[in-house]
């Protein structure tokens, strides 16, 4: 089971903008792929989910760029991996309907897949961007 | 991010049989059946399931398969290893090269994910899951017969 790469890119893009924007001083695609190593195309496809969300904004032009909309400290590790991967489930039929022939009420594993869910969910509900910021300055200040 | 289809399979044929079995062998015909899954590929995951130490086949005439060791020894997180290998949220590959924000984001996120994910799988045992599946299945018959 893993986390694909949107999630852990979009969460790169997050922390990089946390770091080298603000709303008066907007970022540059360009620059966020650069210092990311991504092609700005898929960039732009996560970016996009990211706006969707309310988390990035962005203003076209000569001086355009993006930024993030609300602090850091308010942005969850939740609120981005979710924006675009979807709930973090790990098995489709506990949001979608099942495919496998066996009614719901009777599954055998429902309720172990359900309390992964709720164990991923609560972990990331828990760390915010501002305490990723903050553990990336403590490993640049490491001798 | 989702588990495989042999751990979804594997672990739900795994609970019936262990229902329904009470400690003697039983073919997998009836849990193929109950379970909706086809007897070839529920052959494949318990000869995984055997080699791990999980079930034991017994030959001849009312053999099959039963459970090698009592449910409540057996976790969660040794099936689904068995069936997948280690819970892990992201690759483990190109640790080495990370810049500081992804060692960051490794640290808090990805290791954290991954230490409570498999300490609720450590904990959660094969007997629980089939106690669990038993009222359930209580539950609906009575709901039918009322």
């Amino acid at each position: 089971m893993k986390m694909s790469t949107k999630g852990r890119y979009a969460l790169e893009i997050i922390v990089d903008l946390a770091m080298n924007s603000t709303p008066e001083r907007l970022e540059s695609l360009k620059n966020i792929a650069q210092r990311r190593n991504l092609s700005e195309k898929y960039l732009e496809r996560i970016i996009k989910a990211l706006k969707q969300r309310g988390l990035v904004e962005s203003v076209r032009g000569a001086y355009g760029g993006y930024c993030l909309t609300v602090p850091c400290e308010d942005i969850t590790v939740k609120n981005v991996l979710t924006a675009v991967e979807g709930e973090l489930t790990p098995v489709h039929c506990l949001t979608k309907e099942s495919d496998c022939g066996v009614s719901c009420d009777l599954c055998p594993t429902r309720n172990t897949w359900g309390s992964m869910w709720k164990t991923i969910t609560n972990t990331v509900e828990n760390i915010t961007i501002a305490d990723i910021l903050k553990r990336v300055d403590e490993i640049n200040d490491e001798p | 991010m989702k588990v495989s289809t042999k751990g979804r399979y594997g672990l739900r044929a795994l609970v019936d049989m262990a229902a329904n079995s009470q400690e003697r062998p039983i073919s997998l015909i009836q849990t193929a059946k109950r379970q909706n899954i086809s007897l070839n590929y529920l052959e494949q995951v318990f000869g995984i399931l055997r080699k791990a130490g999980i079930v034991a086949s017994v030959k001849g005439a009312g053999g099959g398969y039963k459970l090698a060791r009592s449910a409540g020894s057996i976790t969660v997180k040794e099936i689904l290893e068995a069936l997948e290998g280690e819970f892990s949220i992201i690759d483990k590959n190109g640790e080495e090269d990370q810049d500081a924000v992804q060692r960051a984001i490794q640290e808090l996120v990805w290791d954290e994910i991954d230490r409570q994910v498999n300490e609720l799988l450590g904990q959660r045992t094969l007997e629980q899951l089939v106690t669990e599946y038993k009222e359930n299945l209580d539950y609906s018959s009575n709901m039918y017969y009322i």
